[in-house]
């Protein structure tokens, strides 16, 4: 069972069908852009330029044929436009020197619901470290890992993606 | 050339690049991208769409649409009377700098 969502982008009347995670690629990149040209005057503007050319890239990809978008090919228009850089230094890259860290679940590429991945990135730790001590100490304890897992499981808040993540991390450092 | 100081310099050149490439004529976004794609300027439309709407406040360039036959109709930019005054001025103080590098690196003619 796949879930399909349709998106309409500026200046393009027919609409798209996304991939679920497709989707929140692409929510996770207009997000961001939203947030760095939060300081232009004609940020809707620039918005409906930016989404009116990944509807062109899409359907340059899609060639006229009627399917549901990947979200590789997602990615691929994505990483072709390039991040929104406004040229006052607020680009990812200057946000992330001393970011602050939030433990979440992240559910781009999870096994379960994410909480290892959402341990990794806040430890550090590559996930497949985080996962395999899990499993260790799972066999040794008895099971009390699982117990940690269950409480994480309903306590963390949620990200789709790792975009998603970075993204809350600026708007977090954004606002103190 | 990828040290930060050069970076830093292109990227405050690349707005008088833009204008050189509108003053050719009535062009698109995808133009421009293939115009600087070969260069030590190559960038992407998440860095143009914020300049050129950044350039059109200042009356650098404006734009019209015009339809287009595989999509929606597109933005095409050209040069606004702000731009061409500062294109010119542009140029203009290009040469003077370049010579005036020039000089510099020279030993003085008066011993």
């Amino acid at each position: 069972m796949q879930t399909v969502i349709q998106v309409s982008l500026s200046g393009h009347s027919k609409a798209f069908q996304l991939e679920e995670d497709a989707y929140t690629a692409l929510h996770a990149y207009l997000e961001r852009a939203r947030s760095r040209l939060k300081r232009d005057p004609d940020y809707e503007e620039v918005l409906r330029d930016l989404e009116q050319s990944i509807g062109e890239k899409l359907a340059h990809s899609l060639r006229a044929e009627n399917r549901v978008i990947s979200r590789r090919e997602v990615q691929v228009v994505l990483d072709e436009i390039g991040a929104v850089n406004t040229g006052n230094g607020d680009t990812a890259d200057t946000a992330q020197t001393d970011r602050p860290r939030r433990l979440c679940r992240i559910e781009e590429g999870k096994w379960i619901f994410g909480v290892c991945q959402g341990l990794a990135v806040y430890s550090g730790i590559a996930v497949e470290w985080v996962r395999a001590i899990f499993v260790v100490v799972t066999v040794f304890t008895g099971g009390i890992p699982i117990l940690i897992y269950l409480v994480l499981m309903f306590a963390l808040p949620v990200v789709h993606t790792y975009d998603e993540y970075n993204a809350s991390l600026r708007t977090h450092s954004g606002a103190m | 050339m990828d040290s930060e100081k050069f970076i830093t310099l292109r990227k405050g050149l690349l707005e008088f690049l833009i204008l050189g490439i509108v003053s050719s004529g009535r062009v698109y976004v995808a133009d421009m991208m293939q115009r600087l794609s070969a260069t030590d300027f190559a960038t992407q439309e998440g860095t143009l769409y914020p300049l050129l709407s950044k350039m059109r406040r200042d009356q650098l360039v404006d734009y019209e649409w015009q339809e287009s036959e595989t999509g929606p109709p597109r933005k095409y930019y050209k040069l606004a009377a702000n731009g061409r005054k500062q294109l010119a001025e542009f140029r203009e103080y290009w040469k003077s700098l370049t010579s005036l590098i020039d000089e510099l690196g020279k030993p003085s003619c008066k011993q």
